[in-house]
């Protein structure tokens, strides 16, 4: 059975699949306005089965409508300023078609990010600022308005008794509920004589609210009943006699193939595809919505993706061959089979947990059955690694008097400077940012006992630099490094060079003024290594000679210490 | 048994993979911990930058989230 319902739901759905399929392809940066830019409005209207018309005044009304529906159903969400596939994405469309409704339709009953009134393209609202938050003294409706105006007007579509027109609808609504979305109780106030803050598009006033409710609420009603009500399938609705009808059930299966080609690209084809289904493919592939005809690009770094959400690689490979009618071609084949195993090559957990076993512990019989949901995976050595879980679970699957080091945090320093050279870190508190540590500038002298080591010191420095090793020690100790370990410390990760202690030539002046004097001499000049202090120049080695020449030359004898 | 919350950890086919994976993303010398030959534990937006790395490179690692 084809009916209206059918085609408008399950366009609608294909509408809100073609706006998330945008948002991976392009994945748009959020504006301060919460809201992508214009260009991804513009290209995300053109992948649409009726795409709004800019030109006519028209914003993009239903892309609007489908990222505030998919915001709040959770199916896309805001993450490091730009927007990608929400947490519930794919819950969401594993869901059967009829509870995927019911989702997209709570969604719109609660969603406080959307104004309807905002995106009738008859009215204009000045007052309206860009947050889309309602000015005070406007009468635009606010959420909670706006949320039982929309559950009045379902209420009214699903109790739809015979095919109606929109006009004798909209008549209805302002009979039985005049107060839907602006309060009119009491028009007769002087204070009420315009709707303050919507005016008609175009117009250079308030519209007034004497004689203009079709005009108002009912362009909003009309706009209810081509969006909202008509694509989550509470009504039929026929933009071109601009009637209603109640809708109509579906239970026509899904029909629609893919064809792969050799260029990688995935064409779906058929009348009725299934928005599940699409959204399977759009995950591990680059989708390409913009089109009339529903493509999807295989590459390698969404393949990947595909996988590290949990996905394996030949169930991807056997998707694909179940929705083709003929066999996948050959290179196809062997790319995602060799992409499947390239991937498994390396494996990464950005966010991970992991449990580490020590000595010879046999992590299966200590973490018993209470980690099972974590999912965990073994890695050499017998450790464990899952990604990070929430709070809860974590709870829950923690033993009891065991606590988790949290590496978001800054931990406890647990190294403690010892006698002379050495370090104490005792085992069981020690963490992996200590270990590096010790990793770093020591050597393992028996059970927590640890001795800093001057090669290991030099080569640390080298590899991080003497200002980042030494932040690192300071950071990495409970207490400061005795001054002798601390100069011995600073001296091998070249902070400072040795001292010099050794038999050396000075050369003295008896008053500042002399002393600028024999700064003056270029004989002097370049046999003075270091200016000790006021009238105090180490000399290189044999200076002292040559500056006792230098001074003879003057008439000058050079006094020698007695 | 220690249970360390919020770390990277990367696991590589073998200890040479894991090495020229550390150098292309130059995190060799922030490594925290090598418990196994083949893998290692970093801070959370080293094994980030990692992923970053790898993908630049075209590797694509399999990212577990």
């Amino acid at each position: 059975m084809t009916s209206a319902t059918v085609t408008n739901y399950s366009q609608g759905e294909l509408d809100l699949l073609a706006v998330i399929e945008m948002v991976i392809a392009r994945a748009p940066r959020v504006l301060k306005n919460g809201l992508p830019n214009l260009a991804f409005f513009r290209t995300a209207n053109q992948a649409l089965a009726q795409p709004d018309n800019e030109h006519e005044g028209g914003a993009f009304a239903q892309i609007e409508f489908w990222l505030a529906i998919a915001r709040q159903a959770g199916l896309l969400a805001e993450a490091d300023g730009t927007l990608a596939p929400g947490p519930r994405a794919d819950a969401f469309f594993a869901l059967p078609a009829d509870q995927r409704r019911e989702t997209l339709r709570s969604a719109w009953f609660d969603a406080r990010d959307l104004n309807e009134f905002a995106i009738t393209p008859e009215l204009e609202l000045p007052s309206l600022r860009k947050g889309r938050t309602v000015d005070v003294v406007s009468d635009i409706p606010g959420a909670d308005t706006l949320a039982a105006a929309r559950r009045t007007l379902a209420a009214m579509a699903q109790g739809l008794g015979d095919e109606m027109s929109l006009g004798a609808f909209i008549r209805r609504a302002k009979s039985e509920h005049p107060s839907l979305f602006v309060n009119h109780d009491d028009d007769k106030s002087w204070r009420n004589v315009y709707y303050r803050g919507i005016r008609q598009a175009g117009a250079r006033q308030d519209c007034e609210r004497d004689g203009n409710w079709e005009n108002v609420e009912g362009t909003v009603i009309a706009l209810v009943c081509e969006l909202p009500l008509s694509r989550l399938g509470f009504i039929d609705y026929d933009g071109r006699t601009r009637t209603l009808r109640p809708a109509s059930s579906d239970t026509a299966p899904p029909a629609f193939e893919i064809v792969v080609q050799p260029n990688f690209e995935v064409m779906a084809l058929g009348d009725r595809p299934d928005a599940g289904t699409l959204w399977k493919l759009a995950r591990f592939t680059t989708p390409q919505p913009e089109g009339r005809v529903r493509r999807y690009r295989l590459e390698r770094a969404p393949f990947s993706a595909a996988l590290g959400r949990g996905m394996a690689a030949p169930e991807l490979v056997g998707l694909l061959e179940s929705l083709s009618r003929t066999p996948l071609p050959q290179n196809v084949q062997f790319s995602l089979r060799d992409w499947g195993a390239a991937s498994e090559r390396i494996r990464i957990w950005p966010d991970a947990l992991f449990i580490e076993a020590e000595g010879v512990e046999d992590l299966s019989r200590l973490l018993g059955d209470r980690v099972a949901a974590l999912g965990l995976e073994t890695v050499d050595g017998g450790h464990r690694v899952c990604a990070s879980p929430d709070a809860a679970t974590l709870r829950a699957a923690l033993p009891p008097r065991r606590a988790a080091l949290d590496y978001s945090r800054r931990l406890p320093p647990v190294i403690t400077p010892g006698e002379g050279a050495s370090l104490r870190a005792p085992r069981e508190e020690l963490h992996f940012r200590a270990r590096q540590l010790l990793e770093l500038v020591s050597r393992s002298r028996g059970t927590d006992i640890y001795e800093l080591h001057e090669a290991t010191v030099r080569a640390s420095a080298a590899a991080l630099g003497p200002a980042e090793l030494l932040q690192r020690v300071r950071d990495g100790l409970a207490r400061p490094l005795s001054p002798s370990v601390a100069l011995a410390m600073r001296t091998w990760s070249g902070e400072f060079k040795p001292p010099i202690a050794d038999q050396c030539e000075l050369l003295f002046a008896e008053s500042p003024e002399q002393a600028e004097l024999l700064e003056e001499l270029p004989e002097l000049r370049g046999w003075i290594e270091r200016k000790l202090g006021a009238g105090a120049y180490l000399l290189k080695v044999g200076g002292a000679e040559r500056a006792r020449e230098a001074l003879k030359r003057l008439g000058l004898d050079a006094r020698k210490r007695k | 048994m220690k249970f360390h919350l919020h770390v990277g950890v990367i696991r590589c086919e073998d200890a040479a993979t894991l090495e020229q994976a550390l150098a292309a993303a130059e995190c060799t010398s922030r490594v925290l911990a090598r418990p196994a030959p083949n893998v290692a534990v970093l801070e959370q937006a080293d094994a980030n930058r990692l992923v970053e790395a790898l993908n630049e490179r075209g590797l694509h690692p399999k990212v577990m989230r």
